[in-house]
């Protein structure tokens, strides 16, 4: 099939003939026309606001880049590279960040695993339950952000109050720096719980209720039925949803910068990587390390998802 | 073994007793239902109550209920501009991006032309690719040769394809028979009829949970707006939002009542609406 746009597949006989017969019965077909005038935009669009942006980043991290005279700015090799490392908060926001990684997965995975299990077997209002528990979702980042800043206070907040009221200590919550990272990680779960609980809610739904019917009659329990069927079954949905937490989790910025602003306070203790690659951005305005910042992180990135999708992908399909 | 589980007693008598009964699953979900929205619950009679009140009482319902704080914030923050913007650039977005995702998704499912999987795959493997490192590449693209910086344009622009929205289209075009298509053309419909009048009808619940998933998205952006626009009246409610805590530290009662400002219309969408949303939701999983 040499011919360059077919939509209906009768082109066999085009090889024969000759390059500008073909050329002149493409250009006659009805489907050439559309498809050009659609693929052509895209790849304009992909080559000025993804493509060259990309291949940008590369050369970018390797100059000391210029803001005035660009076209000048001095070849450092990795330079920027190892100047990123050196900087006093590298090491510091890329322990922040795996942690905020990991709580995310420690109060996402499990959690909304059991709602999605509940969700799946209750009988009556399931509808119901799941637009309650995705409310949160649609309401918007900077306001969660706010709405709990002002729930965490530690003096006038309402969960001290509460925590009081019950005769248990006052917490620190966002103020500080041993309980800023975990309490920002659960305000992100709070918020990103029902994305979660519907996408694996949909997977399970989708397992057919005959194999639960079969294990029942096997005498098996629910803790046996998880494991032996929900489990296995859900294999490619669990893998999107922990590629989905870890490409997350590890590209955080709003929830930090609106909780504690761009210092990533108390103390950096919440002082996240894409943080950094954003100061040294936009408030430094290096452009040079900032982007070679960011090239670490998409190695990290690519390496962790790649990780998943080996580890977790099942080598069959049902 | 279907037939035997239907029988009646065989399922019935030893399994029920090591089932989760459904009254311990229904006050586990009520408890997550509360959790999810009674933080919301607080702030709607938050904003409703005056300062003082607000860091003193302890009580959800407000003693004396007052809009003072909406007039407020109204008169010094402009949430009209940033409202205007948010939906602007917001909606936009996601008109063009269903559109372009719904066409290239029929292009790359139904057409054949050279280097179709090449490009494919050169346009989903950008996805793996973080914001961080084009962030700052495409901000010069922006500003310098396209003088976008601080226009709205310049938000807009960037979100007029997405690669996550071409894969799902592509996968929902799938299921579409080329016999129907190949009918068509038999039939005499140009190409832009058949897809506009055959495809595009078909394909409304994908591309609805499409526009669900785009339009939240955007809505919520946040790292590129700020990056892009700056000056006040050019600013989208989040980032207007998010000026709220420098320009009253800790004036609880107004940040109650920006976020409501903000969060009210999509609620008032949500709650009619909630349906399509959770169905977007969970075709996006299903499909990828």
């Amino acid at each position: 099939m040499t011919s360059i746009a077919d939509g209906s597949g009768a082109s066999g006989r085009a090889e024969t003939m000759g390059v500008w017969f073909v050329v002149k019965k493409t250009l006659r077909k009805p489907q050439f026309w559309f498809g050009f005038t659609m693929i052509v935009p895209l790849l304009i669009w992909y080559w000025i606001f993804s493509f060259w942006p990309i291949i940008q980043a590369f050369r970018m991290s390797t100059v000391a880049y210029k803001l005035l005279d660009p076209g000048n700015s001095p070849f450092v090799g990795l330079g920027n590279f190892i100047k990123i490392s050196q900087h006093p908060l590298f090491w510091v926001s890329v322990k922040n960040t795996i942690l905020w990684a990991v709580y995310s997965f420690i109060f996402n995975l499990p959690l909304a695993m059991l709602i999605a299990v509940f969700l799946s077997k209750v009988k009556r209002g399931r509808n119901v339950y799941q637009a309650l528990i995705f409310v949160p979702v649609v309401v918007s980042l900077v306001a969660v952000s706010l709405l709990f800043k002002m729930l965490m206070d530690p003096e006038v907040g309402q969960l001290n109050k509460l925590l009081s009221t019950i005769g248990l200590p006052e917490l620190q919550w966002l103020s500080s720096s041993s309980s800023a990272l975990p309490t920002a990680v659960v305000i992100a779960t709070w918020k990103g719980l029902g994305f979660f609980v519907v996408i694996l809610t949909a997977g399970m739904l989708n397992i057919p209720s005959e194999l639960y019917d079969a294990a029942l009659v096997d005498g098996t329990n629910p803790w046996q039925q998880f494991w032996r069927i929900t489990m296995p079954l859900m294999s490619h949905t669990i893998l999107l949803v922990t590629v989905l937490l870890a490409i997350g989790s590890l590209q955080e910025f709003t929830l930090p910068t609106v909780l504690f602003g761009s210092e990533g306070g108390p103390g950096n203790s919440t002082f996240l990587y894409n943080l950094l690659v954003y100061q040294e951005a936009f408030l430094d305005i290096r452009f040079g390390t900032a982007t070679a910042a960011s090239l670490f992180q998409f190695a990290f990135i690519l390496t962790i998802s790649i990780l998943q999708i080996k580890l977790i992908r099942p080598s069959w399909t049902y | 073994m279907a037939v035997i589980s239907k029988a009646g007693d065989a399922r019935r008598q030893p399994p029920r007793r090591i089932e989760i009964s459904q009254n311990v699953m229904h006050i586990f979900l009520l408890g997550m239902v509360v959790i999810a929205i009674f933080p919301f619950i607080w702030m709607v009679f938050a904003s409703l109550k005056p300062f003082k009140e607000l860091v003193e009482s302890r009580a959800l319902l407000p003693e004396t209920w007052t809009l003072r704080n909406y007039e407020e914030i109204l008169g010094r923050v402009n949430f009209y501009a940033a409202f205007r913007n948010s939906i602007v650039s917001a909606v936009s977005v996601t008109v063009v991006s269903v559109y372009t995702s719904s066409v290239m998704g029929y292009i790359f499912s139904k057409y054949r032309f050279v280097g179709k999987e090449v490009l494919f795959t050169i346009i989903l493997s950008t996805m793996m690719v973080p914001f961080a490192v084009i962030m700052v590449p495409l901000y010069i693209t922006i500003a310098n040769s396209f003088g976008l910086a601080d226009h709205l344009a310049g938000i807009i622009i960037t979100g007029f394809y997405t690669a996550f929205g071409i894969f799902l289209m592509r996968q929902f075009m799938e299921s579409i028979p080329f016999e129907l298509i190949d009918a068509a053309r038999i039939d005499g419909a140009s190409e832009w009829r058949i897809f506009f009048t055959l495809v595009l009808p078909m394909s409304m619940s994908p591309m609805s949970a499409l526009a669900v998933f785009v339009f939240l998205v955007n809505w919520d952006s946040f790292l590129w707006p700020l990056i892009v626009l700056s000056s006040q009246d050019k600013q989208t409610l989040p980032l207007v939002l998010a000026g709220l805590r420098n320009l009253w530290w800790t004036r609880y009662e107004m940040w109650a009542a920006g976020s409501m400002l903000t969060v009210i219309p999509v609620m008032a969408i949500y709650a009619f609406a909630s349906r399509y949303f959770i169905r977007g939701i969970a075709m996006t999983g299903l499909k990828a």
